[in-house]
């Protein structure tokens, strides 16, 4: 079946059901017929710039109506972005920009009313005319860029085509549900890749996108709020939001008995989280979603929470048209139960970062029903059981040697993420002269919860093998560090342990 | 009795952010990961120090420092074998 396009998709909405909410932000409701005037002025001042065609735009915006006029203005003029974090510093944003021969950057003139649709242009007219990037452009192969998280050096450009970037939606609108009449929540960031399903598969379907303002995104009060206000159906987030969630919704024991599809995903979800949810969302279904920004999402997994949860939730099945396989030490495909490498080719994936020499060793030809195909190694290390089940064990590169053990740090996190009083958990490994490495563990504790090393030493004692607990641990009440894309920047953290600058 | 001495030094070495009286005198220290085997190297070498004994290799054994209270006894026995009461001081 072949689709209409999002954008064909939502003018039609527009047009026909013009007074329907697309967007919810702060206390207000953009009706889709508002959004399309905001997005069609922001296409024709676009139009009206002549910039080429071959060559991207650069896009600074935090997420709000504005920013999301933005981009579906940039796609109607038949303009492809580059859309990085908003949090990175400056001197990276340009850095990426020129890296993507942006002709110009755009952004939301800040302080407008919703409704009036300005944005700020600097044109810097990097020249790529000729090259593969223009050609790919122009081919369509490129619609958009979104960056990695970049918690090692400078974020990388990836590339996506909007082929299959509308098929991802279309799954997605089918799986959830997702059309007029529903409304979903949106946690990410607007960079983050997590937005073709909450968002744009959002506006694609008809439905309404209830927007969490990044300045409430650590707020559970205003999160459980807005879940009230906005009479939510489907949920997408990552597990950060779930605790606080949860945390806030204790005293005063609410339920929110419409939300329908409750989706985790972006890290693992721990135990405590998983008990909590049937009790918050009693009538909904439970999914784990694995993806990465280079395949945008390629497992799901139905979980069955109503029955106590032990161990950890399986990635699932693949998407429809995703193919996968484990690699062993070696890189020989693991054919029945083990752990290894996980590869997955999906219909919605980049064919490599922007900048030949940082696609070396990220890709891999592999053999697979009669044709070679470019498999994106995901760096996430996963186990198949006796069962075919596949769980995510951690990262490659978070293994480390502690006293010649064989240690997997995301495991003592999620460890300790399942301490009712932490908020939030990262492990990092220093080094030590006698042991190899040791585990420094940095925390954030449930306000006037008390908790202290003592009792993650104890709690830890009775999950992880001794070389795994930690060494020591830091207990605080502000959050961790975090990376532009708001994951824990462990590499930050590290670096202040290592400067002695650590404290809680 | 060396054994406030001895927590004074557990808290300040391994746990910096608990209060004292959080610590009791059968919590298992190795047990529960606070003082592992290189840990173990350290509170050895401080109680040599502190109290002014020698421990033999053969008493560096896990039992004997897996808690406030076994280290405490541990010491007293080891003071009254080498009769180094008197290096305590007041």
């Amino acid at each position: 079946m072949t689709s209409r396009s999002m954008l064909a998709s939502f003018s039609d909405h527009a047009a026909r059901r013009a007074q329907a909410t697309a967007l919810v932000w702060q206390d207000e409701r953009i009706s889709y017929s508002e959004l399309y005037e905001m997005a069609a002025r922001a296409a024709s001042e676009l139009r009206a710039l002549d910039l080429p065609r071959s060559q991207p735009v650069g896009l600074l915006a935090e997420k709000s109506p504005s920013a999301i006029a933005l981009i579906l203005g940039c796609l109607m003029a038949g303009h492809c972005f580059v859309l990085p974090s908003f949090e990175l510093a400056s001197a990276t944003h340009e850095i990426l920009f020129e890296r993507a021969s942006c002709s110009a950057i755009l952004s939301p003139e800040t302080g407008t009313k919703v409704g009036s649709m300005r944005f700020a242009t600097k044109i810097i007219d990097t020249r790529a005319s000729g090259t593969g990037l223009a050609r790919a452009i122009e081919a369509g192969d490129i619609a958009v860029m979104l960056t990695t998280s970049g918690s090692t050096g400078l974020p990388k450009l990836v590339p996506l085509p909007m082929r299959g970037i509308e098929r991802f939606m279309d799954w997605a609108c089918d799986k959830f549900g997702i059309g007029p009449g529903k409304t979903v929540l949106n946690y990410a960031p607007l960079n983050f890749d997590l937005c073709f399903l909450d968002v744009w598969a959002t506006l694609k379907g008809g439905g309404c996108v209830a927007l969490v303002d990044r300045r409430h995104a650590t707020n559970g009060t205003q999160l459980l709020r807005l879940l009230s206000t906005a009479d939510v159906q489907v949920i997408q987030a990552v597990p950060m939001f779930y605790r606080l969630l949860i945390e806030a919704a204790k005293p005063s024991g609410v339920r929110f008995k419409g939300v329908q599809h409750v989706i985790f995903t972006g890290d693992s979800m721990p135990g405590a989280c998983l008990e909590a949810l049937p009790t918050l969302f009693p009538a909904a279904a439970f999914y784990n979603i694995y993806g990465c920004t280079e395949t945008n999402d390629s497992f799901i997994h139905e979980a069955d929470l109503s029955s106590p949860f032990a161990g950890r939730v399986p990635i699932g099945q693949p998407l429809p048209g995703v193919e996968a396989a484990i690699l062993d030490e070696n890189g020989a495909v693991i054919e029945g139960s083990g752990v290894g490498e996980l590869v997955v080719l999906t219909p919605f994936q980049t064919r490599g970062y922007i900048g030949d020499d940082l696609n070396e060793g990220k890709f891999l030809s592999l053999i697979r029903g009669g044709s070679v195909q470019a498999y994106f190694r995901s760096g996430d290390l996963v186990q198949r059981h006796e069962d075919g089940s596949i769980t995510l064990e951690g990262r490659k590169d978070f293994h480390v040697k502690v006293r010649g053990n064989r240690v997997n740090m995301q495991e003592v996190e999620r460890i300790i993420l399942d301490h009712a009083d932490v908020i939030e958990g990262a492990v990092v490994a220093l080094p030590d002269q006698l042991a190899g490495n040791r585990l420094q563990a940095s925390v954030r504790r449930r306000p006037r919860s008390g908790l202290n090393s003592l009792h993650l030493f104890q709690h830890c004692a009775r999950s992880l093998a001794r070389a795994a607990i930690p060494s020591s641990f830091t207990v605080g009440d502000s959050p961790l560090p975090k990376t532009s894309t708001g994951k824990i920047d462990r590499q930050q953290i590290r670096q202040l342990y290592l400067k002695g600058e650590h404290h809680a | 009795m060396p054994n406030v001495r001895i927590k004074q030094f557990v808290i300040e070495e391994f746990l910096p952010d608990v209060p004292e009286g959080d610590l009791t005198e059968d919590f298992d220290l190795i047990e529960n990961g606070v003082i592992d085997s290189l840990g173990l190297l350290k509170v050895i070498a401080w109680i040599e120090d502190e109290f002014g004994v020698l421990i033999e290799v053969d008493e560096m054994v896990p039992e004997n420092f897996s808690t406030i209270g076994t280290i405490s006894a541990f010491v007293e026995r080891t003071r009254e074998l080498s009769g180094s009461d008197n290096l305590e001081l007041a």
